[in-house]
């Protein structure tokens, strides 16, 4: 049914998917189990003894809390920047024709080209003097820069989808240009923005290199977990991990559709 | 509702002039088609009257309001573009809507243009649809019923049916005539099609390069083209040109001598005639001359001929049954009355 070809690919595929998914099934598993089976060996493949033991554990570690709630302003400011600040520049490069505009487009992915390592003494150093070092506003700064070359080119193609006529059509029938936006052109974005938004989280809440050189008490938890796991009990790390990756995983999954679109791949 | 009328438009995208000094009056309740071939600046033209581009020079007056700087939110207008520009994420029902919320009208008053507008268009029965559902036959419908709910002063379209199949443009071609006859709403309507130009309009304005080269009913646009350019454009198969003599102010083919409405500056003067115009005669016939046919194309309705005079070439139509091979000579005999002259050297229309 099926000629060589396909076969191949399809084990091939089925062998990169094993290859991510088992070590996530593995820390989920036993992020859910109890001490004992943590440290059993072998382990078996399903979770024998469920309990929240490990993640009660995790949770119970002092600065973890602190640290998750870190977390979570630092995705939230990103998030928020990144679409006020990305959505109008996507917007004026789908709908405006200006000079350097093909310069501006570079430019928004060069950001991306200076490695952060080199970037985050100087930008240490800058924040020390600003009073931003060891925020969570610092961290957002850092990351909004991160995730904004994605935001800007994503909204761009995103409102490029969107055909001119109906913002004219709108401007015909009574509109100004704020109306038309907000009537025809934002109802139409918005799942598309929704997505570039959940991404620009997602960027901050798995970024750990900049959170780490840029805070010092206040980690947030993959900054606090790079620092803490390796002195660390097995429950711990796997807990650790498991809360990680999952917030990640829902989020690209909630918005796959998107991503799709956006990196060219055709919609469905 | 009211006219338009614009003056000495002027546009520049970049170093290029797209209309160069175009004047144009549309009467009350008139409808007008742009017609000319693509690039010819007759979108652009209408965009300036809606308002989505301004003109670089020249003034937009609709009714005795100078609209030039207005945006298209003041002009009273409304626009049915190509594409239809449905509002994808609102019902037909709010589509229809949408300008008379804008207005904030009253829910009455929303309730008995969508009413009204939807009946005009016979789309009563998909109103609670989304556009994805509609096939582009009814998409077409609800963007005109949609321009015609906030019963504007002045109707725009740009090219509404090129998007639809070739059955269903005949079909929506006949019943935009009956709709905008109804309405009486003032149109200019904006076309690259010179059958739907000849069907629709009261008057014709033909555009070239930026340019209005003719402004007339359609019959006489179609008879008497004021030059070599709107003969050709008009017209399918196009009128023919024949180059000929003067001889003592007449113009002379073969035996044939034609009286001219004037005398031309050259030694040379240019006959424009339509195919349907040049009767066919197997035998010589008094007031006719000879051409060698050189392609027959059986078109259904008529037969399309292909013929030489003096090496040029010319097309005329004969009934299907006429009897007729390449290689044969016909004895043509144009139509007095259905000539135009023109100037061969400038291509302008003689002065009658």
């Amino acid at each position: 049914m099926f000629s060589l070809n396909t076969r191949a690919i399809y084990v091939l595929a089925s062998l990169l998917a094993l290859w991510v998914i088992v070590p996530i099934f593995l820390i989920a598993t036993l992020a859910f189990s109890d001490r004992s089976s943590v440290f059993a060996w072998p382990k078996g493949i399903f979770p024998q003894h469920f309990s929240l033991q490990t993640i009660g554990f995790f949770f119970g570690v002092e600065g973890v809390g602190r640290a998750i709630r870190n977390s979570l302003v630092v995705a939230s400011l990103t998030l928020l920047f990144s679409v006020l600040l990305g959505a109008p520049a996507g917007y004026a490069l789908a709908r405006y024709r200006f000079a350097g505009a093909d310069v501006y487009r570079v430019l928004i992915l060069m950001t991306r080209a200076f490695p952060l390592a080199i970037l985050a003494i100087p930008l240490a150093v800058q924040f020390i003097h600003l009073g931003l070092y060891d925020t969570p506003l610092g961290v957002a700064l850092v990351h909004t820069a991160l995730a904004l070359p994605f935001a800007v080119l994503v909204t761009s193609s995103l409102f490029l989808g969107i055909p001119k006529e109906l913002e004219e059509v709108a401007w015909t029938l009574g509109c100004n240009r704020v109306q038309a936006f907000v009537k025809v052109v934002l109802p139409l974005a918005l799942p598309g923005l929704a997505a570039t938004a959940i991404f620009a989280f997602v960027i901050s809440w798995n970024e750990v290199f900049a959170a780490t050189l840029l805070t010092l008490r206040e980690r947030t938890l993959p900054a606090f977990l790079l620092g803490a796991l390796n002195d660390s009990p097995l429950p711990f790390r796997f807990a650790g991990g498991f809360l990680l990756i999952v917030p990640a995983l829902i989020f690209i999954f909630s918005v796959r559709r998107y991503l799709f679109t956006l990196w060219g791949i055709a919609n469905r | 509702m009211s006219g338009i009328r614009v003056e000495n438009i002027e546009k520049l995208f970049g170093k290029a002039k797209v209309l160069t000094g175009v004047s144009l009056e549309i009467r009350d309740q008139e409808f007008v088609v742009l017609l000319g071939p693509s690039g010819c600046g007759k979108t652009t033209l209408l965009r300036i009257i809606a308002g989505l581009e301004y003109a670089d020079k020249g003034q937009v007056w609709i009714g005795d309001r100078e609209v030039s700087t207005l945006p298209p939110r003041s002009r009273k207008i409304a626009m049915v573009f190509q594409n239809y520009a449905i509002f994808p994420h609102l019902t037909v029902l709010e589509n229809i809507a949408f300008g008379l919320r804008m207005q904030k009208a009253s829910a009455e008053r929303v309730k008995a243009q969508v009413d009204r507008a939807a009946t005009l268009m016979h789309i009563e029965n998909l109103l609670q649809r989304y556009p994805a559902q509609l096939s582009g036959g009814q998409r077409q419908r609800v963007a005109v019923g949609r321009a015609l709910a906030v019963e504007p002063e002045v109707l725009l379209m740009d090219e509404p049916l090129s998007n639809l199949d070739a059955l269903l443009r005949l079909e929506m071609r006949a019943e935009l005539k009956r709709l905008l006859a109804e309405s009486r709403t003032t149109t200019l309507y904006v076309t690259h099609d010179q059958v739907e130009a000849m069907s629709l309009a009261d008057r014709i304005a033909v555009m070239n390069v930026g340019q209005l080269v003719q402004y007339d009913e359609p019959i006489r646009v179609y008879q008497e083209p004021t030059n070599t350019f709107v003969g050709g454009f008009i017209g399918s198969p196009p009128m023919n040109f024949l180059r000929l003599r003067v001889e003592g102010g007449q113009a002379r083919i073969e035996s044939l001598m034609l009286s001219l409405p004037t005398s031309p500056p050259g030694q040379e003067v240019l006959l424009g005639v339509r195919p349907e115009d040049l009767e066919a005669y197997s035998q010589q016939q008094p007031q006719s001359f000879p051409a060698e046919v050189r392609v027959v194309e059986p078109l259904g309705p008529h037969l399309l001929l292909t013929l030489t005079y003096e090496q040029q070439s010319l097309k005329a139509t004969v009934p299907p049954d006429f009897n007729i091979s390449p290689g044969q000579t016909l004895w043509l005999k144009p139509q007095p009355g259905r000539l135009c002259w023109l100037d061969p050297t400038s291509g302008q229309a003689l002065s009658r």
